[in-house]
């Protein structure tokens, strides 16, 4: 079985179970969303699954293979990358700089996408519109994000993890983000998009993960996930109807 | 090609004064040469390893080291093999340490190196037998004890110490080491190894550190742990290299030129013990006026200069 599986996950900060014995499967060649309400435990997920925060208990499996335990950089090497949401980059490095370091570092044998050489081409692959030498202190917002995601791409992962690469962006930016993850996800990576806003979740996903208080709450089909009545209660509170 | 000719310069640039004043062979400016070679090598021994976050206060005790590891080795295997000896002790003992402080952040991290450097100290003066103790040691001398001969060996290591660092700042190392700086976490989300780069920058930041000391122990044949273990050693790297500019190989040895000619000013000028605390002030001054350094100041300078139009570009981006 190939994709990312987690069986069983904990992860707690003291007392506060943030992941709570996850058991989820992201099958290989989909973008999945990964949904629910601030604190629900998505970003400890991701932190989890890409080895910030070992899990205290439970195995994760990517491509089959385990990877529990395993430091952040080894799992690099075996083929899941991560976003960050709000990525802090040393201003004083370049567009080109920062791309190339998972480009020399990330020992990965997956190719770069079709046509897409080094890093001026993976910065233009990823919409990146400022001279590659311009230093990251300089880049807006939106750049950033892009520059985060085409950092990303430069591990040449099979799994990417997109944590929250569209939250805080104007409709035309959003819109020119969901088409490069549309074609990242053509190029053959799995995708699994950790977002706030539903329209984008029903644009870009066949498949929704709801976590709740750090549990899986659902999962399937967006439309039918994000009426549940369940999900709606975890997000909307008891008794709220539409 | 092109590159490499430019290299070669900027290192001839960087060698031509201090080989100019041991050929003029004038006594006075050939002592104030050599300590501003040693301090130039020992800073750009500090700015390595702060290249990737690391913030030592304790860089006298890799100095130290170095200058008691060649002068106790040399009568054993001999002048090449001693030094080398020598640097490859600093070198594994940084590699420990490295491995000890890898988890303290920034201040935490900071005290532990000073606390490292005192710790050595004493290690000297509690082993007589095998280090000398608090008498010292009568290293052997250098170059015959010719102070420009000494002055031209040194400029040769600040020039390899040059080299080392503008390794560590070429393509498959800056990167990587300022991200480690800035945020760990995305750098090994980048796929870095961030706690073996961390150890290799102690490692050869202590072997450099390592190499100023062994030519200072070597100038006049006789060292003490006061010497070479002192807060001087500690603070002298920082003070320099942030005064000069942090993360070039230009900025140490700038810094290194320009702390001593403030020095001997103050001296002059206010002369008696006075002069400490003015020139001390000046430093408080010129980091608080020009945090990037006298490097970092000119290349600002210059590159408003050569780009007066890029605004208008930032405003686009601003606007879109």
């Amino acid at each position: 079985m190939s994709g990312l599986r987690v069986e069983g996950c904990t992860v707690a900060f003291g007392g506060l179970r943030a992941i709570d014995n996850v058991t989820l499967a992201i099958p290989d060649g989909t973008i999945t969303a990964l949904i629910g309400p601030n604190g629900s435990g998505k970003s400890t997920f991701v932190n989890m699954v890409s080895g910030q925060i070992p899990p205290a208990a439970g195995r994760i499996l990517l491509g089959g293979d385990a990877i529990t335990g395993l430091r952040p950089d080894r799992i690099v090497h075996r083929g899941l990358a991560r976003t960050y949401q709000v990525p802090k980059v040393p201003k004083e490095l370049t567009i080109e700089e920062v791309i190339s370091v998972p480009l020399l570092y990330a020992r990965s044998e997956r190719p770069l996408p079709p046509g897409v050489r080094g890093a001026a081409d993976l910065a233009r692959y990823c919409g990146l519109r400022p001279a590659v030498s311009t230093r990251c202190g300089q880049l807006s917002v939106s750049d950033l994000r892009r520059l985060e995601i085409a950092r990303a791409l430069a591990c040449r992962p099979d799994v990417l993890l997109l944590d929250e690469s569209m939250a805080g962006l104007g409709v035309e930016d959003t819109e020119q983000v969901i088409a490069l993850v549309r074609e990242i996800h053509a190029s053959g990576v799995t995708v699994l998009v950790i977002e706030h806003v539903m329209r984008i979740i029903a644009k870009l996903c066949r498949h929704a993960i709801v976590l709740n208080q750090g549990r899986l709450l659902a999962e399937g089909e967006p439309q039918r996930v994000l009426t549940d009545g369940q999900v709606r209660e975890a997000y909307l509170g008891k008794g709220f109807t539409l | 090609m092109n590159a490499l000719v430019l290299r070669l310069g900027f290192y001839a640039a960087i060698a031509a004064p201090f080989v100019a004043v041991a050929l003029a062979e004038h006594a006075f400016l050939v002592q104030v040469a050599i300590g501003i070679a040693v301090s130039a090598i020992l800073a750009l021994a500090w700015d390595i390893l702060s290249r990737t976050g690391q913030v030592s206060l304790g860089h006298a005790a890799f100095f130290g080291m170095g200058g008691y590891g060649s002068a106790l080795l040399t009568p054993v295997l001999g002048p090449v093999l001693g030094w080398t000896a020598g640097l490859l002790l600093c070198g594994a003992v940084a590699v420990l340490l490295g491995a000890v402080t890898l988890r303290l952040r920034r201040l935490y991290f900071t005290i532990a190196t000073l606390s490292f450097s005192l710790s050595i100290q004493v290690f000297i003066l509690v082993t007589p037998d095998l280090t000398g103790g608090s008498t010292g040691i009568m290293p052997p001398v250098l170059a015959g004890g010719s102070p420009p001969h000494q002055l031209l060996f040194i400029t040769g290591c600040l020039v390899a110490a040059a080299v080392v660092s503008d390794v560590f700042l070429g393509a498959r190392f800056r990167p990587a080491f300022f991200m480690i700086r800035n945020n760990p976490h995305l750098a090994a989300a980048s796929g870095v190894p961030v706690t073996r780069l961390k150890i290799l920058a102690f490692a050869v930041s202590g072997m450099v550190a390592g190499l100023a000391g062994a030519c200072y122990a070597g100038l006049y044949g006789y060292v003490i742990p006061d010497d070479v273990f002192t807060t001087n050693w500690n603070v002298l790297p920082l003070a320099v290299t942030i005064l000069g500019g942090m993360d070039t190989t230009l900025g140490p040895v700038v810094g290194a030129v320009a702390l001593r000619l403030l020095e001997e000013v103050a001296r002059h000028v206010v002369g008696g013990v006075g002069y400490q605390v003015v020139y001390g002030a000046v430093i408080i001054l010129f980091i608080v006026g020009m945090p990037a350094g006298l490097v970092g100041f000119a290349r600002g300078l210059l590159r408003r200069r050569k780009a007066p139009a890029r605004s208008d570009g930032a405003k686009a981006r601003l606007a879109s």
